[in-house]
């Protein structure tokens, strides 16, 4: 009988201890805080990140708006797209001083629907969905439900008007335009390469947002330097592997490093996937840009190769769209980030800020200047970019 | 039949006890303090998620519907020795076939645009069934192996179909045209589509086919013993292959029933954990199909119920991987369970583990 209960005890101690050491992630490899960084790395040194400005917030408790977000195939915590678009979230929560929103994280491409439905059930006010994947049953659920606010990421609006979008009052889209963010790394990534080799790697070519950065990159890099070699490449067409995967990120981008050995700029644009890419880039000691957010921020192993990102104002763009509606005057149909609103852009040089020379920075401010104008189109000339991707006055 | 239960139940039993403790250590991460009552409010919401009313009870049969099918794809390769671990790839080629043929089809009226559109989808999966029983039965490449294999293939597949051939116009991104009369009926609730039936009848179907046909007792002949099988006049190759093929068919439904039935497209790129998951339901099923419908439900509960658990309890979907990891888990430590509940072995079986840990190693050509 004594016998039996300790062996229970035992067994479920152990099982324990399994799910525990299956919760916690790996820790990154050593070579990220290594005193002296390798090849074309440097170490951080005394760079540090500027203070952003804390936006202006409601006491909590002032609004009882209820705040959910439903993600696409992936994790919340991927330090890059749904957990930014979170942070807006939290962020847009605490300007209208509403309660903490709630999260769902979705497993299955089937499951959209049943997810949106879930905080319908629960008579949320503002729904926040991530990702273009999420597009028809957002514009679905919102036809349903024309009291819920929703908000959709990267969700293009087909309609008569690109801007009125589907013409629902009750749902807006975020609409980054990637294509120049990818411009402006594009045109980083010719003027610091050495070898006029440069390379990107994208999660998986069937995803508009991702073809659109690549796109613009290359376009980006041709116009500083018409001879250089943009290598474009994409992992794999399986979403898991594509964006929520860094294995298989560092062994793609291992073994790219390995056949292209003058590469000496590597763009990621594979979500978390790509910090695997990072790590790569870290690993061998060469040029690495992130994507989507400033990844010398969210992704500190690899910081010390991370010149710049090419970002997308995920934060700013969610939290607006709450702020909105907490103050009654709800945003609706595709509402456009680009050059001209700061929604999209550089993030800082940081300890690389002496490679930027006058002459790349003021490549960099006139084709900032020239796309917010509209003169400028970063999906030319390499081809179009995906459409409703690209700004509607261009 | 009762006995058979028991050991899944206790490891259902072990795993809610582990998944509360794994709740109760993380809660100061998603409360903020120790909360005793958060597993409690977990699995409140993961039941009234599932269960709680007339549409949770729905949306919980239509998670369960592929699981049951591919559970039993699963489960009937177990009886013949044959581990399948394609029932994802199957899975994916059922849907895409479907989606074809049901975009195909939009002109016909349903009567005929659905059946043709589910056809599609269980030849298509009969066929990529086929190809590993037979590279088994004439080359000895071993199930696991081209199984894992294929299930890429098919991603890639649907890749270059649905980015190239298939796309449809005017989407904004790589997806095939909406299915429209080929999409199944929904029948009740929200999204009761008609697909639940075919995993309620397919059920008996396989029960009388594995335990009431002559086809039955061969298939678990020979994964009892192809020795003796083959002794007694059966033909092992031809099994496997035929095994394998059904296996596909009932994967390749599985597939076909959520294309058409719920997301009324397939992307270039869909994320599905179903055919890995179906693996759990057959292990837990015990490769009985009565088992593998209880089983499927379970899992089907725990998907359907993950979104309220999420949402009430801010507990991450993880923990649903959790829970069943941990039945895995304590399924397979076997011993572990029977020493606690004192539950003695069965009679000697045909037991879908051994197949597992026989499986490999064992990559001879079927003589």
């Amino acid at each position: 009988m004594r016998k039996h209960s300790s062996v229970a005890i035992l067994a479920i101690l152990a099982t324990l201890a399994l799910v525990i050491s299956a919760c916690t992630s790996p820790s990154p490899g050593a070579s990220g805080s290594a005193a002296t960084a390798n090849g074309l790395c440097r170490p951080i040194g005394d760079a540090t990140a500027e203070e952003t400005e804390a936006p202006e917030t409601a006491p909590p408790g002032s609004s009882d708006l209820k705040i959910g977000l439903v993600t696409d195939v992936g994790t919340l915590d991927d330090r890059n797209f749904n957990q930014y678009s979170w942070e807006g979230a939290l962020r847009g929560a605490a300007i209208v001083g509403a309660a903490e929103p709630q999260s769902i994280v979705t497993t299955e491409s089937s499951e959209y629907e049943n997810n949106i439905q879930s905080f319908v059930d629960e008579d949320y006010d503002i729904i926040v969905t991530v990702g273009f994947a999420l597009g028809e049953a957002t514009l679905a659920a919102a036809e349903e439900n024309p009291d819920i606010h929703f908000i959709g990421v990267d969700q293009f609006q087909a309609g008569d008007d690109p801007v009125a979008g589907a013409g629902l009052d009750n749902y807006e889209s975020l609409i980054f335009n990637e294509a120049q963010a990818g411009y402006l790394a594009g045109i980083v990534a010719a003027s610091i390469s050495e070898s006029g080799e440069i390379a990107a790697i994208g999660g998986s070519g069937t995803i508009p947002p991702v073809v659109n950065y690549m796109r613009g990159y290359e376009n980006g890099a041709k116009s500083v330097n018409p001879d250089a070699t943009v290598h474009l490449k994409y992992i794999s067409d399986d979403l898991a592997v594509a964006f929520n995967d860094p294995t298989a990120g560092k062994t793609f981008a291992d073994q790219f490093i390995q056949q292209n050995a003058d590469v000496d700029v590597l763009f990621q644009v594979a979500g978390k996937t790509g910090n695997g890419v990072l790590q790569s880039v870290t690993d061998a000691g060469i040029y690495g840009i992130g994507v989507d957010v400033d990844q010398w921020l969210s992704n500190p192993d690899s910081a010390e190769c991370t010149v710049t990102s090419a970002e997308k104002k995920l934060t700013l763009a969610v939290s607006e769209g709450i702020a909105a509606v907490g103050d009654d005057s709800p945003r609706a149909g595709n509402v456009f980030y680009g050059a001209d609103n700061d929604g999209i852009g550089l993030a800082p040089f940081y300890q690389f800020a002496d490679l930027i020379d006058a002459e790349t920075q003021s490549a960099i401010d006139e084709a900032l200047a020239s796309m917010a104008s509209g003169d400028l189109d970063p999906c030319q000339p390499s081809g179009l970019c995906y459409a409703g991707e690209a700004d509607p006055g261009t | 039949m009762v006995r058979l239960g028991i050991l899944p139940a206790m490891a259902i039993l072990l795993a809610l006890v582990v998944g509360a403790l794994v709740m109760i250590a993380s809660s100061p991460l998603v409360r903020g303090s120790l909360d005793l009552g958060l597993p409690l409010t977990a699995y409140g919401a993961l039941l009234s998620g599932s269960f709680g009313s007339v549409d949770a009870i729905i949306n919980t049969l239509v998670q369960a519907t592929p699981l049951i099918l591919a559970g039993l794809a699963v489960g009937i390769g177990f009886k013949a020795g044959l581990f399948n671990i394609g029932a994802q790839g199957q899975f994916l080629m059922g849907g895409l076939a479907a989606a074809a043929v049901g975009v195909a089809t939009a002109g016909l009226p349903p009567i005929a645009a659905i059946p043709l559109a589910l056809l599609a989808g269980v030849a298509a999966g009969f066929a990529y069934g086929f190809i590993p029983g037979f590279l088994k039965a004439f080359t000895g490449a071993h199930e696991v192996v081209t199984t894992i294999m294929l299930n890429y293939v098919a991603i890639q597949i649907i890749a270059y179909v649905v980015s190239g051939p298939l796309r449809g116009e005017n989407v904004s991104f790589a997806r095939t045209e909406t299915i429209t009369s080929a999409a199944l009926p929904v029948l009740a609730g929200r999204n009761g589509h008609i697909g639940i039936a075919f995993a309620l009848v397919a059920v008996p179907i396989i029960a009388w086919l594995l335990f009431r046909s002559t086809l039955g007792f061969e298939i678990r002949t020979v994964g009892a013993n192809p020795e003796a099988a083959r002794y007694a006049g059966m033909r092992p190759r031809l099994l496997t292959i035929l095994t394998m093929a059904i296996s596909g068919l009932l994967a390749g439904l599985a597939g076909a029933t959520v294309i058409l039935g719920t997301v009324g497209h397939i992307p270039a790129a869909y994320a599905t954990g179903v055919g890995f998951d179906a693996i759990a339901v057959a292990l837990l099923g015990r490769s009985h199909p009565v088992g593998i419908l209880f089983a499927g439900l379970l899992f089907g509960a725990m998907r359907a119920g993950s979104g309220l658990m999420q949402i009430q309890a801010g507990i991450p979907v993880q923990m649903v991987n959790v829970l069943q990891a941990v039945i895995l888990f304590f399924l397979t430590a076997e011993l572990i369970v029977r020493y606690l509940f004192r539950v003695r072995a069965e009679s000697a079986e045909i037991s879908e583990l051994k197949t597992i840990t026989s499986s490999y190693g064992t990559g001879q050509a079927v003589k």
